[in-house]
């Protein structure tokens, strides 16, 4: 009998029905963006996400916030005002006397009791350029009308890219300067899985406490190593339409980088998320010159493998193979010594012997350069008679090739 | 490793053919030793997978020539230098292309897109090389632009062979040794040896063919469509303060009822003017011109402003398509200035209320005012082609020839890529 039964209404339905839907599980999933993006807010760096809307940015915050432990304040900046930022006026007995404090916002006091938390502000894009003015404000200064937001605060920032922002914002050099800027993009795969019900889990870096004082002594040297050899690239104003309101080098985000590369390195994270992290906040040129950097860094160093020719362990990439070689040739050009020459000789067999011989030709053809008349041919060059051979036949080759060239191919045997 | 084996792989032709390939194109030498070889039974020729390792065929080895192989050495780069894996897997999925057949088009279309200007000053195109003469196409093109232009029938028959691998596609092989197989670059790896190639070839102008100097200059700065960054400078220009939607103290806040005594600002909406001043020598044409003017009024109009303060100050050469374009589209119309753009400036600014933006349609081979305009700048400059240029050396860069002032968009560079 239909009504015998307590009336369910069409609302707890709808509720069961939503609660049904809510229900979804995670998976382990590793992503190179969430990482950098923990490392920057733990490195306690403004982070400016760029992506186009409803691509999920402010789930991947809400995942941070729980994996950290920081309570989220989401606001929301272009539907503020400027006085939400800078604080609202509140008249007292007597103005004149003893002035107009500025009263912050409620979130901000709750912030503040609390003493951390995550901050995310949402729709900069969007904002009128007084509220953007008022927020540069709160994230330079982390100042809230008469409020200091205390250090366990972290701010991270979401942008539209200008393509799809309606009014066109976009940063100030000087303001693009500060921020660490993540590109936020959605992994098909991750969208499709996560609408049947399994969202990713990402594993977040842990910061080895063993590791700290190595890593900051790595972060220093690298960036100081490369720096002095490029000086250049310590100041660099972005030109052109394409690259404005992109990261960009100054002695500011060099010692932002600075600070990236020490947590990345006590954290064990990959070059991948490194890449992320460096490239959006010197930019993408500086960025990949200092990563450069940091792969010679871990090449052999030439002049440890000539006090041991015997016991060369070169890298088993072509490419670093060469530099490696390239660098002995260079290390034997700087002090030329008998016993160093023959030491390269040998580095050069062992090359041969262990992977292609023509990366060995043109290191080879250097060294040999390098002989002094006094010096006898040792009998390792026998072993590179391949070399020379190869070499020979390039040149044959090339011979060749200037009068075939442009000929339609096939045309002789 | 002996030579004289038969079935084995004659590895020491094929480094020699990649000595030959560094020493004709020395700034592809870290990409080309960058490559990890792998010799496979099931590769018809040689291929690339999309972790730079290449696959190589002992029997292809053994019937071509070291010259020849050379050619095919950085060809395969090539793929891998302009990533057409991952701009192939974006053509397939824009356009809805699947299936192996789709996938050949994408590797013909590559392979054109290579073959068309890698090869020559010492280096021989391979036999069987499909260019784009053998289509029927003109040469000098990308590979999502030659896509459109072919489609799979007799003339491209004898390419059914044709398989550069995933490196070249996007689509695995059944070669292939995937992610996790030894010696793969990692994405970071091959951005960093990309990277190097780029600078070594921009690094040392004039050694590397222009095809390349495009390459490198775009490798990490890939073209904006010029609409996009056009409408980021004029929105940006007009929304910025003095203009546009801004607080101002010259109504109160409604909050303010709550506040007796104290004045807040208000949100208030003051439509900015924008004057687009238009000088064409001549040289300019109708389509390009009346896109771009339309552009314009379209940006103004969305950041607020009316079609009665979009003013249009046209050069005399371009009279012809301007007035009907204003006309038709209700943008009122000022009298025709001198050729020299300086005039159009002066005219622009001695409007009524003086602009709050003047947005320059020109080809750049102008005279330019000497003092900043006391408004906000941008200029369109229309790319000419490089038989137009009047300095051909120098074609992407002539910092001396806008002002620093203005904010600069190339228009007509990078539409639609």
């Amino acid at each position: 009998m239909p009504t015998d039964m307590p009336a369910l209404s069409q609302l707890d339905v709808a509720g069961t029905l939503l609660a049904l839907l809510g229900e979804t599980t995670t998976e382990p999933r590793p992503d190179d963006r969430l990482e950098a993006l923990t490392l920057a807010v733990a490195a306690d760096l403004p982070v400016l996400l760029w992506g186009e809307p409803g691509i999920g940015k402010t789930a991947a915050l809400t995942q941070l916030a729980t994996s950290l432990g920081l309570p989220l304040t989401t606001v929301i900046a272009s539907v503020h005002e400027p006085s939400d930022f800078s604080g609202l006026p509140v008249v007292g007995d007597d103005p004149a006397e003893q002035g107009v404090p500025m009263a912050p916002p409620d979130w901000a006091v709750r912030l503040v009791r609390a003493g951390r938390g995550l901050l995310f502000l949402d729709e900069l894009s969007t904002a009128p350029p007084a509220v953007q003015a008022a927020l540069l404000r709160l994230v330079l200064e982390r100042r809230i009308g008469a409020l200091h937001l205390p250090p366990g605060v972290r701010i991270v920032a979401a942008a539209n890219p200008r393509s799809s922002a309606a009014d066109g914002w976009e940063l100030s050099p000087p303001l693009a300067n500060r921020f660490v800027h993540l590109q936020w993009t959605h992994d098909h795969d991750v969208v499709v899985r996560g609408l049947g019900g399994t969202w990713p889990r990402a594993t977040l870096p842990r910061l080895d406490p063993q590791a700290l004082p190595a890593a900051v002594d790595f972060a220093r040297r690298a960036v100081c190593g490369f720096l002095t050899t490029r000086p250049p690239l310590v100041h660099r104003l972005p030109s052109g339409e394409t690259r404005r309101g992109g990261a960009w080098p100054s002695p500011r985000s060099w010692d932002m980088t600075l600070r990236l590369l020490a947590f990345a390195t006590a954290a064990g994270s990959s070059r991948e998320v490194l890449s992320l992290l460096v490239r959006g906040t010197v930019g993408d040129g500086p960025g990949l010159e200092l990563l450069a950097a940091l792969d010679r860094m871990e090449l052999p160093d030439p002049e440890a493998l000539l006090r041991d020719p015997a016991g060369a362990e070169l890298p088993e990439r072509g490419d670093q193979r060469q530099a490696v070689l390239d660098g002995i040739v260079s290390a034997v050009n700087r002090r030329p010594e008998k016993s160093r020459w023959d030491a390269a000789w040998t580095i050069m067999a062992r090359a041969l012997e262990t992977g292609a011989p023509d990366l060995v030709v043109v290191p080879a053809t250097a060294l040999a350069a390098l002989r002094r008349d006094e010096w006898d041919v040792p009998a390792t060059i026998e072993r590179l008679a391949g070399v020379v051979d190869l070499s020979r036949r390039a040149d044959r080759a090339a011979e060749g090739a200037g009068d075939r060239a442009g000929v339609p191919a096939g045309a002789r045997p | 490793m002996s030579a004289g084996a038969p079935g084995a792989l004659d590895r020491d032709k094929l480094y020699t053919a990649r000595l030959h390939a560094a020493r004709v194109r020395p700034y592809l030498a870290t990409a080309l030793f960058a490559l990890h070889t792998v010799e496979s039974r099931q590769v018809p020729t040689m291929a690339v997978d999309r972790y730079w390792r290449v696959y190589v065929s002992a029997g292809f080895v053994d019937r071509t020539p070291v010259r020849d192989l050379a050619g095919v050495w950085v060809h395969e780069v090539s793929h891998l230098l302009r990533d057409h894996h991952r701009r192939g897997d974006r053509a397939a999925r824009l356009q809805g292309l699947e299936g192996p057949g789709a996938r050949l088009r994408i590797n013909i279309a590559a392979d054109l897109e290579i073959n068309d200007d890698v090869f020559g000053h010492g280096l021989v195109r391979p036999a069987g090389a499909v260019t784009p003469q053998h289509l029927g196409l003109s040469g000098g093109e990308l590979m999502e632009d030659y896509l459109h232009q072919f489609g799979l029938g007799p003339r491209t028959q004898a390419l059914v062979w044709l398989d550069c691998g995933s490196g070249a596609d996007g689509m695995e092989r059944a070669w292939d040794l995937g992610a996790d197989g030894a010696h793969g670059l990692s994405a970071h790896e091959q951005d960093a040896v990309r990277f190097r190639v780029a600078q070594g070839i921009n690094g040392r102008p004039g050694s590397a063919p222009k095809g390349w100097k495009r390459w490198a200059e775009e490798a990490f700065h890939p073209p904006q469509a010029w609409r996009e960054l056009l409408g980021a400078a004029v929105r940006s220009a007009a929304s910025g303060a003095g203009a546009g939607e801004d607080y101002s103290y010259g109504r109160p806040s409604r909050r303010s009822a709550g506040l007796p005594g104290i004045v807040l600002p208000s949100l208030r909406r003051r439509p900015p003017r924008v004057s687009v001043v238009i000088d064409t020598s001549g040289s300019v044409s109708d389509a390009e011109l009346g896109s771009a003017l339309l552009e314009v009024a379209a940006i103004a109009q969305a950041v607020g402003g009316r079609r009665d303060l979009v003013t249009v100050v046209p050069c005399d050469a371009a009279a012809r398509i301007v007035h009907p374009l204003c006309e038709g589209e209700g943008i009122p119309l000022l009298g025709g200035g001198g050729t020299d753009l300086r005039a159009g400036f002066a005219k622009a600014l001695q409007a009524g209320p003086p602009p709050d933006v003047i947005v320059v349609l020109t080809d750049g081979q102008t005279a330019w005012p000497a003092v900043r305009p006391p408004c906000r700048t941008v200029v369109g400059r229309f790319t000419r082609p490089v038989a137009l240029r009047w300095n051909e050396d120098d074609p992407h860069y002539r910092p001396d020839r806008t002002p620093a002032w203005a904010r600069v968009v190339e228009i007509g560079s990078g539409a639609g890529r």
